[in-house]
This record gives C-alpha cells, sequence and structure tokens, in this order.
C-alpha cells in the first residue's frame, strides 16, 4: 500500500519537473518561435511605448573578434542596452578584452552602472588531460557562483543576457536555464545570441550548442536561417 | 592637388607578409602614383617589425621624418618607420594602432586581410576596401567573408597574388561599390524590448 503512494508521489513530482522544463525552454514560448514575424514587420521603435524603466544588463566578452562583435553590438542599440540608470553586469575571462570594454564602453557612458564579473577560461592550452579536468571543474563552479549572483538580482526588474561566440557562454546559458528549472520563483532568463558575422553557412560549436537553450537566437545571413527554423536573421548587426 | 591616403592593415595579430610584399613593390607605388597617392600607411602586425623594416630597406627610399604624429598614428613614440620612394610617395609602417579609426577616417583607400573586424572598421567609415584574403590561415571563414561581401558589391576581394591585387586596385580607381546598411534595425530593437520590458514573460508556474 504504502509503496504505491510512494511511486504516485515520483510519478506526480516527474510530471511537474517535465512540465517545468518545457515551460523554461524556449522553444514552447510564444514570442520566441521564430514565427511571431507579424508584429516584427511593422517597422515601428516599442522604444516610446515599453523601455522607460532602467534594464539590467548581462553580456559576456570573449576574446579578439568576440569581444569586437559585442561591443559593435550594443554601442549600435545603446538607446536600449546603454541608457540612463542601466546596469551591465560584463563576464570576461580575458584581461585585454575587459579593458578594450572599460575604454570604449564604460568610460564613455557615465550613466549606466558597471559591474565586472571574471570567468576562468575552460582550456588552456598544453594542459594535460586531468588538469583541464580540474580546471573545467573550476569553470563550472566560479561561472555558477557568478550565474547565481546575476540572476538573483534579475528578480527585481527587465533584464536581458546578451551572448555571442565563446565557449563560455554555453556554460554560462546552461546554468542560466537549470537555475530556472530549479527556482519556481526565477523569472525567465532572456537569453540572446547573436551568431558571429563570420558564419555564413554552418553555426559555430557554440551556436549549435545555444540553438537549443537560448530565448531568442539571431544570425546574420539569411543562409542561415533556411536549416536552422528557429534563427531569426535581422541582417548585420555589428 | 593630389593628397590621397592608402592604408593598409595586416591585422593585429597575425601577419600578412604576402600583403605587405604586394604593397611594397615597385610596380603598385608607380600605380599608386598615378592614381594620386602621396602616402601609404601600413599596420602590420605584431611581431613583424624585423621583416617590415628589412623589407623596407630593399625598396630604396629615403628614410625621412614621418608626416604623422605618433599620436595621429596611435602608436607609441618612435615606433613608427618612415620612408619616401619614388620622390613623391611617403611610406608609414607601424606595428600596432591604437586608433585605427582615426587613421581610416584619413585614409581615402583601405587595403585589409579578410577578418570581420577590419572590413567592418572600413565599411562602417564608408571607405572604400579592397579585401585581400589571407589563405593561408587554417581554420578560418576569410575565403567566404570576401567572397560573401563581393558578391554583395561592398568590397573588392583578391587573393595575395600580383594580377588580382592590381585588378583591384584599377578597380578602386574607377568604380563604385554598394554602399553598407546601417547596423540599427528596428526590428531587433523591439525585439530586445519585447524580451526585456514584458512581463508576460515571468514565469508563472
Amino acid at each position: 500500500m504504502k509503496v504505491e503512494f510512494v511511486f504516485v508521489g515520483l510519478l506526480l513530482a516527474y510530471a511537474a519537473l517535465v512540465v517545468r522544463l518545457i515551460s523554461i525552454l524556449p522553444f514552447f514560448k510564444g514570442y520566441s518561435n521564430g514565427f511571431d514575424n507579424q508584429d516584427g514587420s511593422l517597422k515601428v521603435s516599442l522604444f516610446e511605448h515599453k523601455a522607460k524603466r532602467p534594464l539590467r544588463l548581462f553580456l559576456f566578452l570573449g576574446s579578439g573578434g568576440h569581444t569586437g562583435e559585442m561591443l559593435r553590438l550594443i554601442e549600435n542599440y545603446k538607446r536600449v542596452l546603454l541608457a540612463k540608470g542601466n546596469t551591465i553586469c560584463v563576464g570576461y575571462s580575458d584581461q585585454k578584452s575587459k579593458e578594450c570594454f572599460v575604454r570604449s564602453i564604460a568610460s564613455e557612458y557615465p550613466d549606466c552602472r558597471f559591474e565586472y564579473y571574471q570567468f576562468k577560461k575552460a582550456r588552456e592550452v598544453n594542459a594535460s588531460l586531468l588538469q583541464s579536468l580540474i580546471s573545467v571543474l573550476q569553470t563550472l563552479l566560479t561561472s555558477l557562483k557568478n550565474v547565481i549572483k546575476i540572476s538573483s538580482d534579475f528578480r527585481q526588474g527587465p533584464h536581458l543576457v546578451l551572448l555571442n561566440g565563446p565557449g563560455t557562454c554555453c556554460i554560462i546559458a546552461t546554468w542560466f536555464k537549470m537555475l530556472e528549472f530549479l527556482n519556481f520563483a526565477q523569472p525567465c532568463s532572456n537569453l540572446v545570441y547573436v551568431e558571429s558575422l563570420a558564419r555564413i553557412n554552418t553555426l559555430s560549436l557554440t551556436g549549435k550548442i545555444l540553438y537549443y537553450i537560448a530565448d531568442v537566437f539571431i544570425v546574420q545571413w539569411q543562409e542561415l536561417t533556411s536549416q536552422n527554423p528557429r534563427a531569426k536573421c535581422f541582417g548585420i548587426l555589428v | 592637388m593630389a593628397t590621397k591616403t592608402l592604408f593598409v592593415t595586416c591585422g593585429a595579430t597575425v601577419p600578412f607578409p604576402e600583403l605587405v610584399e604586394l604593397v611594397l613593390s615597385q610596380e603598385c607605388f608607380e600605380g599608386l602614383k598615378n592614381y594620386g597617392f602621396i602616402r601609404v600607411i601600413v599596420q602590420f602586425g605584431r611581431g613583424y617589425k624585423d621583416d617590415f623594416e628589412r623589407r623596407l630597406n630593399t625598396i630604396h627610399g629615403i628614410p625621412q621624418r614621418c608626416s604623422l604624429g605618433d599620436r595621429e598614428l596611435g602608436c607609441c613614440s618612435g615606433e613608427s618607420l618612415s620612408m619616401s620612394v619614388l620622390g613623391a610617395l611617403e611610406i608609414i609602417g607601424i606595428e600596432y594602432s591604437t586608433r585605427v579609426h582615426d587613421i581610416v577616417r584619413i585614409a581615402d583607400l583601405v587595403i585589409s586581410h579578410a577578418g570581420t573586424g577590419s572590413i567592418l572598421d572600413s565599411l562602417r567609415l564608408e571607405k572604400p576596401l579592397i579585401v585581400c584574403v589571407n589563405d593561408r590561415l587554417m581554420d578560418n571563414h576569410q575565403q567566404q567573408i570576401a567572397d560573401k561581401f563581393q558578391q554583395k558589391n561592398y568590397v573588392w576581394a583578391c587573393k595575395p597574388q600580383p594580377c588580382e591585387f592590381y585588378d583591384c586596385l584599377r578597380k578602386s580607381q574607377s568604380e563604385q561599390l554598394n554602399s553598407f546598411p546601417q547596423a540599427h534595425n528596428v526590428q531587433f530593437e523591439n525585439q530586445l524590448i519585447k524580451l526585456a520590458f514584458t512581463s508576460s514573460n515571468v514565469n508563472t508556474l
């Protein structure tokens, strides 16, 4: 008799978890399944109507070209992303990229608040198997710590997460969705992935993974939307 | 009066000897002089300084004071190399510039490797651009990018071979490119706003 109760309980818990998983993954959300182009074609900016409150933005800087594209992207959409009173949380693993960000963005937009979070690089060149295993674990843990901090601040108001190519973004995105899954009070993380401009015919590895996790998945060349129906293309954004 | 400036950038990190060789050739100098250029600025990339200096010494120029200051070039003091050839053409070499935008701004023509960063630097400032594919790089999308941008007529693209290179140089003086579209897209902006500010996406479960 008792065994049956336990069994039914487990089954219910399992069902709840599945429903939860479905509810947080992007495929089942109306706004992100790639078919809402009707209102998108209205060439009116929502800026005047909606984007009045300060926004909390998390972005991740990789290195080199990825950083360059991210800087261009937020600069091009500064009206929304770098508006007065916004808080910009900057994740970085490469010191040079951070300096570049400080020089070209942070010092130019004094009306925004900037917070910095250092992420450990998952892989160093010439590391042995054991060393890489340890460093991957360390990366997982430190990035979890950062993501917990960042996403707990998301409960206060409007927020966005902006990611592009670097591999660490896979870990970051997974942690964000995991926290949503575990914490029922957690709002959607609003993950936006923008594929690199250098990708014309195939997605990058990071892109292939984040295709299933990001709430909005953007590519910059029309060619990529035919094999990847969830991907949206608005032309070159950087 | 002819006062045109050409800016050549090999990218900051990986040297591109083939492009430097093409630019620092007698044939190229003659062409540039005929097209009215008086100044060539070459950013040859980190770690290529000795090679560049050696190559510069083989073109039989006359060393001279650089007509642009280190501040304008965005390099450390005394880092720039300058030489005049054919009596009227100034060649300026720098390893790496922190003010690439300012140099692009004063240039009348840009020749760059096919990295997206360098391409955008020029096209966003509406400068005519010749893209030269660094085809020795492995697992790199330079060729695809160059083809794509050329297909849309935003750039003239070539491989680092004399005939293709001079052909592009010739085209840059006679043909017009399509203008590069603005990066700002209202639909994308709306998408961001909708996602960030619509409270309905807060989980209710």
